[in-house]
């Protein structure tokens, strides 16, 4: 890249970057979010100025061929992307066809398709994962088809734009061994991402970025030794973390105990608790594989799922499905389902039974949301999302929350800043739970972890590095 | 799978006949014809892992015509009203929206892309009709989700909702709108970097054929329209 310098309106996104990526190399590009990196990836692979367009300064050269000047098309056949939502960067509905996707585009030979599809279901294992509706996989599994489905155009570059955004940790080491895979084949990786403890041994060099510039560099030596949250960055080493809370927030936490919590998929059973007994008014962390039974749980617990007829027992009240659903709120991953508004305000005072300006103006005041008060819910960042649901959850005096993977593709400020609110809700006497593959944002606020596998609640512990470490660390 | 009774159709069989049956069924066809062609989505269903939902729709729609033929003529006041509009919208719409489920669930958008392609379809104008394909099996997901994040805002099925059944449609349909712009925008980005834009005609690994099923069942649904339209002409010519 020579003298790049881009912006999409107004703002320079961009500026002045030159770069010279080596055939072969590992490319890791990292800094806050909006700092370019994505603008960076669309360069690269020809998005801009295909799709994304404006003001555009400096030359991208691929092989000394200018890239804006040749066909999108074209650029596929060298260059792959594989990016951050899995939902949406699959143009079939089931796996075979979506492997062979990109080929068919490129009007490959049918008997050459039919070879690429063997190899590449060889090299990336998923013979399993064929013939299946992408409903029905899991995000990790998701994110395979997609490397396979690049892969089997054959691209000398790879394009990774936050790829392991909804990963659980083992499925992001498996991550890291595709990156490997192609490194081995000898092809150029460039990987954006937040999540850096998968790529501490594959990357070669690293590239920060500030505010559209290039202002370090370093290589994977370099970069371990570096203090990452100086920078603003995710841990390349979760050894380093040691947890904030070695103890409950209350001093005599009282429990709530949740009997008989059962949910089954046609025959196959997917939530099996018998019994368990969970701290009231701490921050629980809800840890386990994709697919263990973490959100079906989170829904049970909601009162979602009408056929689980599980009981909370709080406060001596056993509580059945209709009072849990007025007692929980969850804030969904996907945060755009549940604001439904015209501004922040109304937002809030929807969810009170009766309309209490002051009440709603205290609450949004205490989340720093009172300067955007007039503003549409829909126009707002990604973390102001989040903190109006948490707004409308405490104005309708829920005492339960529960977080679906809140901070998942979230730069370090941004998970900061969901684990203040996340002990601003302890200290209101709210109870969290926070479904998470986050370990950072565990060591940052969490007191208890409910372990889960399989359906089944396998350990429920106060806060404890050993055993997290355990489950986080050895997964490869 | 299953008995190798099952069968798929041709994306283009589909089409056809979903077409015909949404034409005829808002016309009043005599109840010979109609009942050859309620039968249609039936076979369709049948044959192809559907079997619960074909019988629950043949169910049904009997159950809708009973009513129709023998009871209503019998049935006043407000239960005649009800049962009206139960008997009738059933009867006429679930063909349709049977036929619809049928060509939605079974037919991949590969399929799709690659049938259109065989019929000289310009790409422009199959690949936004694919991306629409591609998209209303993630509309009923959302929807399953806008649905459970109202219940906790405590708007389900009770008196509070029910007060102003507007802004719950509202609230159901900005969401959805949000997610299919940026759904729109992400796909299209994904797919122009995997060379959909290419002007060559695409290659398919999956040969899309006509099958004899594919001529019987558009054969019936042909003949039936023919029979409608030669006694929709012959009524026309007497009076």
């Amino acid at each position: 890249m020579r003298d790049v310098s881009f912006s999409y309106d107004k703002d320079k996104n961009l500026d002045n970057i030159n770069v010279d990526i080596r055939e072969g190399e590992v490319i890791l590009l990292c800094g806050e979010s909006g700092c370019g990196k994505t603008t960076i990836t669309r360069f690269l692979n020809g998005l801009i100025p295909n799709f994304f367009d404006g003001k555009r300064q400096g030359n991208v050269y691929l092989n000394d061929e200018l890239i804006s000047e040749m066909p999108i098309y074209e650029i596929s056949k060298n260059v792959g992307s594989v990016f951050q939502n899995p939902k949406t960067q699959f143009f079939n509905v089931d796996t075979t066809s979506e492997v062979v996707f990109g080929c068919e585009n490129l009007s490959m030979p049918i008997d050459d398709i039919q070879n690429r599809l063997d190899n590449v279901v060889d090299d990336f294992q998923i013979s399993h994962l064929l013939d299946k509706s992408i409903f029905k996989l899991s995000g990790g599994e998701k994110q395979k088809i997609a490397c396979a489905s690049v892969s089997a155009v054959h691209p000398d570059i790879l394009i990774l734009d936050e790829p392991s955004s909804n990963l659980d940790s083992r499925s992001s080491w498996d991550f890291e061994n595709i990156i490997r895979k192609w490194k081995s084949q000898g092809k150029t990786v460039v990987i954006a991402e937040h999540k850096l403890f998968f790529l501490s041994d594959v990357v070669d060099r690293v590239l920060f970025l500030n505010n559209g510039r290039i202002t370090d560099e370093w290589s994977i030596e370099e970069f371990r030794q570096i203090n990452h949250r100086e920078f603003g960055l995710r841990q390349l080493n979760l050894e380093n973390l040691t947890c904030k809370r070695k103890e409950y927030y209350s001093d005599s936490p009282e429990f709530m105990e949740l009997k008989n919590f059962r949910f089954h998929y046609g025959k196959r059973q997917v939530l099996d608790i018998d019994d368990v007994k969970i701290p009231k008014n701490e921050v629980i962390a809800i840890i386990g594989k994709n697919g263990a039974g973490k959100s079906t749980f989170a829904n049970c617990l909601c009162g979602l799922k009408r056929s689980c007829k599980g009981q909370l027992i709080w406060d001596n009240d056993a509580l059945k499905r209709n009072d849990r659903l007025k007692k929980t709120y969850m804030v969904m991953q996907d945060v755009n389902h549940q604001l439904f508004t015209e501004s922040v305000l109304d937002e809030v005072l929807l969810s009170m039974d009766d309309e209490n300006f002051e009440l709603a103006e205290e609450i949004l005041t205490n989340l720093n949301l009172i300067h955007l008060k007039d503003a549409h819910p829909m126009a707002l960042s990604g973390g102001e999302k989040q903190r109006v649901a948490i707004a409308s959850a405490i104005a309708s005096e829920k005492e339960i929350l529960i977080f679906d993977e809140p901070t998942s593709g979230l730069d370090l400020k941004n998970m900061m800043k969901v684990s203040e609110n996340l002990i601003y809700l302890q200290k209101l006497g709210i109870t969290s739970f926070i479904i998470t593959h986050d370990y950072e944002l565990i060591m940052e606020a969490c007191s208890h972890v409910l372990h889960m596998d399989d359906g089944r609640i396998v350990d429920s512990y106060k806060i404890n590095e050993e055993k997290l470490k355990k489950f986080f660390l050895n997964s490869n | 799978m299953g008995l190798g009774l099952n069968f798929t159709l041709d994306p283009k069989t589909k089409i056809i006949i979903l077409a015909i049956l949404s034409f005829m069924v808002f016309n009043d066809v005599s109840l010979y014809i109609s009942g050859i062609l309620v039968l249609i989505p039936f076979i369709c269903l049948f044959f192809s892992n559907h079997k619960k939902s074909a019988i629950i729709y043949i169910i049904a729609y009997i159950a809708a015509k009973y009513v129709q033929i023998y009871i209503l003529p019998t049935a006043t006041g407000l239960l005649a009203i009800i049962l009206i509009t139960f008997s009738y919208t059933a009867s006429r719409m679930l063909p349709i929206i049977m036929m619809g489920y049928y060509t939605i669930t079974t037919t991949k958008v590969s399929e799709f892309i690659a049938s259109m392609e065989k019929s000289n379809i310009p790409k422009d104008i199959i690949i936004p009709v694919s991306v629409v394909f591609r998209y209303i099996p993630s509309v009923f997901e959302e929807i399953k989700l806008i649905t459970n994040a109202m219940k906790m805002r405590g708007f389900g099925l009770n008196i509070k909702s029910l007060k102003n059944p507007l802004k719950l449609i509202e609230f159901y349909m900005i969401p959805i709108l949000i997610s299919a712009v940026k759904t729109a925008d992400e796909l299209s980005a994904a797919s122009l970097t995997r060379g959909l834009s290419n002007p060559e005609k695409r290659t398919h690994l999956l040969e899309v054929k006509f099958t004899r099923m594919d001529y019987v069942l558009l054969a019936l649904t042909i003949i039936g329209f023919g029979i409608y339209a030669f006694n929709f002409l012959r009524g026309v010519a007497i009076a």
